[in-house]
């Protein structure tokens, strides 16, 4: 069940983006897409992530919703415009390399960034109570 | 080095200043999301996660993927060797005919590896938990690409879109 759950929000981020991003920024331009992010990723991420429908339990590796829209991009113009999916490696690849690379970095910089620590105080009780 | 920047590389489709753009786009976007989705919702709850998938992707949509803007241009610039023009740091492949690779991409992959760092301090199997996240990473990508094919198929109802 918690593998169709995940099927299901993957495949309504997928048709949201997919749906609504294209011909908001072709309507209302670059201002059409900075709203469809509002629209569409915001709601997207409260049904996601934040109720869990794409499964992700705790402790474990964080599967997000980046991937079904990633796949959906790549299917949606396959289907829609008959793009080769092989012309796709190079950007997969670099967009890859540089979301690894990021992971990284951020996970380097939580192991000695205050802001990241275990117990997370707040931000003035360095004094002991 | 202009002259190196400006070769389009055949193979890839990509001229050679758009990897390291693409790169940097997609490392940008994964940084800035790791780091500060966590927070927003620790700190604010749900409405933090609402503004940050907002505010941070709506605006790194901009820098990675704004074509030319407000009615200015809906069906692209046509580039002078072929394809369109692109503006942003994420070039897609042989001048936009190769299948559109979202940010989306990066951010997966970022917050994949970025959990698996954290995770990786509680659990000592790390085989393991990258065994464990491959099912609902296959669910994911089945589902996203469902879900874009269907909607893909609106084309074929004579729709101009």
């Amino acid at each position: 069940m918690k593998y169709l759950s995940t099927l299901i929000g993957s495949a309504i981020v997928g048709a949201l983006v997919f749906g609504i991003w294209p011909e908001m920024w072709k309507s209302y331009g670059i201002a059409g897409g900075w709203l469809a992010a509002v629209m569409l990723i915001s709601i997207a991420w409260f049904m996601n992530h934040w109720l869990g429908i794409i499964h992700n339990p705790s402790g474990k590796i964080w599967v997000d919703q980046g991937w079904p829209i990633a796949a959906a991009g790549v299917a949606w113009a396959m289907v829609r415009f008959g793009a080769q999916p092989s012309q796709a490696v190079g950007t997969v690849l670099c967009i890859a390399l540089g979301g690894a690379l990021g992971g990284l970095a951020a996970a380097a910089v939580k192991q000695t960034n205050p802001a990241f620590a275990p117990n997370d105080p707040e931000p003035d009780s360095g004094s002991k109570e | 080095m202009a002259e190196w920047l400006s070769t389009y590389n055949e193979t890839l489709g990509l001229y050679h200043a758009s990897v390291i753009t693409t790169i940097f786009g997609g490392f940008c976007v994964a940084f800035a999301i790791v780091i500060c989705w966590p927070k927003l919702v620790e700190t604010y709850g749900a409405v933090g996660g609402m503004i940050g998938g907002s505010v941070i992707v709506a605006t790194f949509w901009l820098l990675n993927h704004k074509l030319p803007g407000i009615g200015i241009a809906p069906n692209c610039i046509d580039h002078p060797e072929g394809g369109i023009q692109q503006f942003g740091l994420i070039a897609q492949g042989f001048r936009g005919a190769a299948p559109w690779v979202d940010m989306g991409l990066a951010v997966g992959v970022g917050m994949w590896v970025a959990s698996y760092f954290d995770a990786r301090k509680q659990a000592d199997n790390s085989l393991g938990l990258i065994a464990e996240s491959a099912p609902r990473l296959f669910c994911v990508l089945l589902g996203g690409a469902l879900g874009g094919a269907i909607v893909a198929l609106i084309g074929f109802s004579g729709a101009e879109l």
